[in-house]
């Protein structure tokens, strides 16, 4: 078994109006107008395959999950790193994810790769904050917006992760 | 007695709520939500429209319910003035935390899961005619004010979002004994099968339409103002253009009525 986890971290290259909607309620609505600097997100899709050749797998997916006119992306094999300068945030269902399912029905059976045994999908939320207690800021934000605990859970994720 | 139909960016069924508010008698206004929020105080109930507020970013509801105008109807509705959300407007009742009523985010509507014969079938959006039971006592809730318990509807639903989930072990318990859940998907004949195509979007317990402990805020993901003309029925339906009332009528005559009860 020669198993592996593709993970592809997708952004839009065009404006981000959600990530822009985001900022805008968090400083004008919800008080984080001294504290945030910024807001970006990506698409984060991790990929398990089995087999095959990592690296020009995440090339094919690539051409078949990012749209290259508006998307840009990173290909990280068996790991995930993000740069300094800002909190990831990865937010993800917590109940069923319908399309994480199709994602891996698709590239599965209609595309024929059937080394890929498991696709999970999230959403990561760059929050770009200013001062200390970043963590406790980016807690409250997660909580106070980006989820509802009923359906979605969320990871902060780890100092040790964040590498330059 | 007036009432304010809300208007986010991204509403879009505004106007035919205005219509059916109209229609029943009672003025009715469109709303915007940058308006100064203290002038909702000048009205006698409210209505949250449905459609994509805010594009549904994030998720639904979630951007339109940290707006002031929240705030201002979280305080009208203290006071017992009577709120319906309708779809997205329900969407963002939930996530404002005025539904279920605990003051917090006690559920999720989350994204349609259509279940036939234990297996997954379909997934997402999904419009269809369906058929609801009235599960309260009428004057339980502002909505059905006036409607029997066990009446049969017939409305339209249009949403890829209406799953009523809830990691609160106790939420639907609670909701079933204080009998907050208004609506249940049915068949023709009334029973609640929890599949689809009944249960139209897998919601727990088949749950269409739920209210607040005290019955003046009311979520629906059901239609009711594309049920309230008899035109507006689709064409199996014996009452089309017969002269009678659509079914949805009755949501608003509830709300007319509770006010005129509450004044």
């Amino acid at each position: 078994m020669n198993k592996h986890t593709i993970n592809l971290r997708v952004w839009l290259s065009i404006p981000d109006a959600e990530a822009a909607t985001v900022k805008n309620t968090l400083v004008r609505r919800m008080g984080f107008q001294d504290i945030l600097a910024d807001v970006k997100k990506e698409r984060l899709f991790s990929i398990e395959v089995d087999s095959g050749n990592p690296e020009e797998l995440a090339k094919d997916f690539v051409k078949e999950l990012v749209n290259e006119n508006k998307e840009s992306c990173k290909i990280l094999i068996d790991e995930l790193k993000f740069e300094l300068g800002y909190v990831p945030v990865k937010v993800a269902l917590h109940i069923e994810d319908g399309e994480a399912i199709s994602t891996r029905e698709r590239l599965r059976n209609r595309l024929g790769f059937k080394n890929v045994v498991d696709v999970k999908k999230a959403t990561i939320w760059k929050l770009y904050l200013k001062g200390q207690n970043q963590e406790r800021v980016a807690k409250e934000i997660a909580e106070g917006l980006l989820i509802n605990p009923h359906k979605d859970s969320y990871e902060i994720l780890a100092k040790a992760k964040i590498t330059a | 007695m007036k009432i304010a139909v809300m208007q986010f960016p991204g509403t879009n069924c505004e106007h035919e709520c205005l219509v059916a508010v109209k229609t029943v008698g009672l003025d009715g206004e469109l709303f915007r939500w940058n308006r100064p929020a203290a002038e909702l105080s000048d009205f006698d109930g409210y209505i949250i429209p449905g459609g994509f507020a805010y594009q549904d970013r994030v998720r639904a509801g979630a951007i339109a319910s940290k707006e002031p105008v929240m705030g201002a109807l979280k305080e009208e509705a203290a006071i017992g003035k009577p709120i319906i959300g309708i779809c997205n407007g329900f969407q963002i009742l939930v996530e404002s935390g005025l539904l279920p009523g605990t003051g917090k985010i006690d559920m999720a509507l989350a994204q349609n899961v259509m279940v036939f014969n234990k297996k997954i079938v379909r997934r997402g959006y999904y419009c269809d005619w369906i058929n609801l039971k009235h599960d309260a006592m009428p004057k339980r809730c502002i909505g059905s004010f006036i409607i029997d318990k066990g009446a049969l509807l017939q409305m339209p639903i249009a949403h890829g979002e209406g799953n009523l989930v809830t990691m609160n072990k106790d939420l639907i318990k609670k909701l079933n004994e204080n009998s907050q859940v208004v609506f249940r998907y049915c068949d023709s004949q009334g029973r609640e099968i929890p599949e689809f195509p009944v249960n139209v979007n897998g919601s727990t317990e088949n749950i269409a339409a739920i209210c607040n402990p005290e019955g003046n805020v009311l979520g629906m993901m059901p239609h009711p103002e594309r049920a309230f003309f008899d035109y507006q029925l689709p064409p199996f339906d014996p009452r089309k253009n017969s002269g009678q009332a659509g079914p949805g009528r009755l949501v608003f005559e509830s709300m007319k009525r509770y006010i005129e009860v509450r004044k």
